[in-house]
């Protein structure tokens, strides 16, 4: 039988699929595997997941024969087509995506959509970081990072059953379709040929130019707005003065206002210590920890320290929420040079003092 | 005390005072002078501030005041000269004059730190003879 090859996947169908690999790759190690420390390459890989489906919604309508939409439109009359004549043991040869093979790619890139879409409400409000981080509050993000991670765990699924489709459809049809996807070029039979349809790749890149020209500074311009419930962190002088003489100034959105009082209520038995302050110092500096405390932001931190330990109220180190976040971090750590003691929270968190504390901006010593 | 003891017991006190003096800035002085005003008016012999007091009142311990804090060593080292640091882990500059010149010059917060570390350490206020020994201390180291 002759045969020879046929470009079926152009350049830009094979560079979406393996950068969509390589961004997906990624986004998996850092989210499943890492967690928070990796947050940026996290993000990152999942804006360039975002760009690339981007490209491949413009290459559907410009790109070459295969990789236009309309050569693997969703019917379900053609998939049921095509189960009948796969059951019967005779499907038909399709060069581009067969019918569930453009099921495929049309849920991936849905459920991809979503990831990008659902990672970028989490990131504004649980990390206030991000184009969302003005508008999202904290409870809305945590919802939506739960979605964000059960489409993780269905993009997973997804994936294995692409690749078990894959190795089942090449083993049928004894054609390697992943080196297809590398080379771009199947087999063709007698008769076959690509779609006369010929890309428009100028076309593409001024629709993507013209939208990377609004979308990234609009992205950007967001970003720098501040965060939904993240107030300027500006630091009471005579709190960072009177308090900062002993320890770490803490930002007064790692306690509720509750506390607060109990504390300033009982300076003179501060923590083993007596700690009084004159009344003209105090009272000013009581109203300025009501009014900045943990019930005034929407930060992280401020959300979950608000629970406080009912043993020790007044202790931030010994809140629910603090010792789940350290239960990780060892004893020898805290108790170390650089640390001292579990309150040095500046030790490892750089940004401490503006009550933000990233993830990005923890470095625990050595 | 013979004729010839007294005037040469009374040239060495002159002499240490001077030397100690000669440590303390005016700010200070003042700080000290109004202790020892304080204790003069608390009735009683006051025959002046001791180092040697002040420094047995530094190194001492107590039972009688918090349980974390027994002594004022226990934050700010034995050595006047070191640095200290509190239990939270904050370095606390040398109490030692020599080493930390902007000491005891203002009584207000010198009478907050008193206030605060004389209950923390001994359950109790420092009578002014105290806190004019524990200075006059500092200011020899």
């Amino acid at each position: 039988m002759q045969s020879w090859l046929v470009r079926v996947w152009d350049l830009g169908v094979r560079s979406f699929h393996w950068g969509l690999v390589a961004s997906v790759t990624v986004c998996a190690i850092t989210g499943f595997l890492v967690g928070r420390q990796a947050l940026d390459l996290h993000w990152i890989a999942g804006a360039v997941i975002a760009a690339l489906l981007l490209f491949r919604l413009i290459w559907g309508f410009c790109g070459t024969g295969y990789a236009q939409f309309r050569s693997f439109p969703l019917s379900v009359s053609a998939i049921r087509q095509h189960l009948a004549q796969a059951l019967a043991g005779q499907p038909e040869r399709h060069l581009g995506h067969n019918p569930l093979g453009a099921v495929m790619v049309y849920a991936l890139m849905t459920v991809l959509a979503a990831i990008v879409l659902t990672g970028v409400v989490a990131l504004g409000g649980v990390a206030k970081q991000g184009p969302l981080a003005f508008a999202m509050p904290f409870a809305d993000g945590r919802s939506v990072l739960s979605i964000h991670n059960l489409l993780a765990y269905a993009l997973l699924a997804m994936v294995a059953v692409h690749l078990g489709g894959v190795v089942f459809e090449s083993r049928r049809s004894r054609e390697n379709l992943a080196r297809a996807m590398v080379t771009g070029d199947k087999q063709a039979l007698p008769g076959e040929t690509a779609p006369p349809r010929a890309g428009r790749p100028q076309a593409a890149a001024m629709i993507a130019a013209g939208l990377a020209m609004v979308v990234v500074p609009g992205i950007v311009l967001l970003a720098h707005r501040p965060g939904h419930g993240v107030p300027p962190a500006t630091l009471d002088a005579a709190y960072v003065r009177e308090c900062g003489a002993c320890h770490m100034v803490y930002p007064p959105s790692l306690a509720p206002a509750a506390t607060w009082n109990a504390m300033m209520d009982g300076l003179d038995e501060h923590f083993g210590e007596n700690a009084s302050l004159a009344p003209a110092v105090a009272a000013p500096m009581r109203a300025w920890l009501a009014a900045n405390s943990a019930e005034h932001w929407d930060t992280r931190a401020a959300v979950t320290l608000r629970l406080v330990d009912p043993v020790t109220p007044l202790r931030i180190t010994a809140a629910p929420a603090w010792l789940r976040f350290h239960r990780s971090i060892p004893a020898s750590v805290f108790a170390a040079k650089p640390v001292g003691v579990k309150g040095n929270c500046a030790a490892c968190h750089s940004d401490a003092a503006t009550g933000r504390f990233d993830p990005q901006n923890i470095e625990v010593p050595e | 005390m013979t004729n010839i003891t007294r005037p040469l017991a009374l040239a060495a006190c002159l002499g240490i005072s001077t030397l100690a003096l000669a440590a303390t800035g005016p700010a200070q002085q003042k700080v000290l002078d109004q202790y020892s005003a304080d204790a003069k008016a608390g009735g009683g012999a006051f025959a002046g501030f001791s180092a040697a007091r002040g420094k047995a009142l530094f190194l001492s311990r107590s039972a009688t005041g918090k349980p974390d804090t027994p002594s004022c060593t226990t934050c700010h080292t034995e050595d006047p000269r070191k640095a200290g640091q509190t239990r939270a882990g904050k370095a606390i500059e040398p109490m030692a004059l020599s080493v930390s010149p902007d000491r005891y010059a203002d009584l207000a917060k010198t009478e907050k730190w008193f206030a605060r570390n004389c209950d923390s350490v001994l359950g109790r206020a420092c009578t002014p003879l105290e806190k004019g020994d524990f200075i006059t201390f500092m200011v020899s180291q």
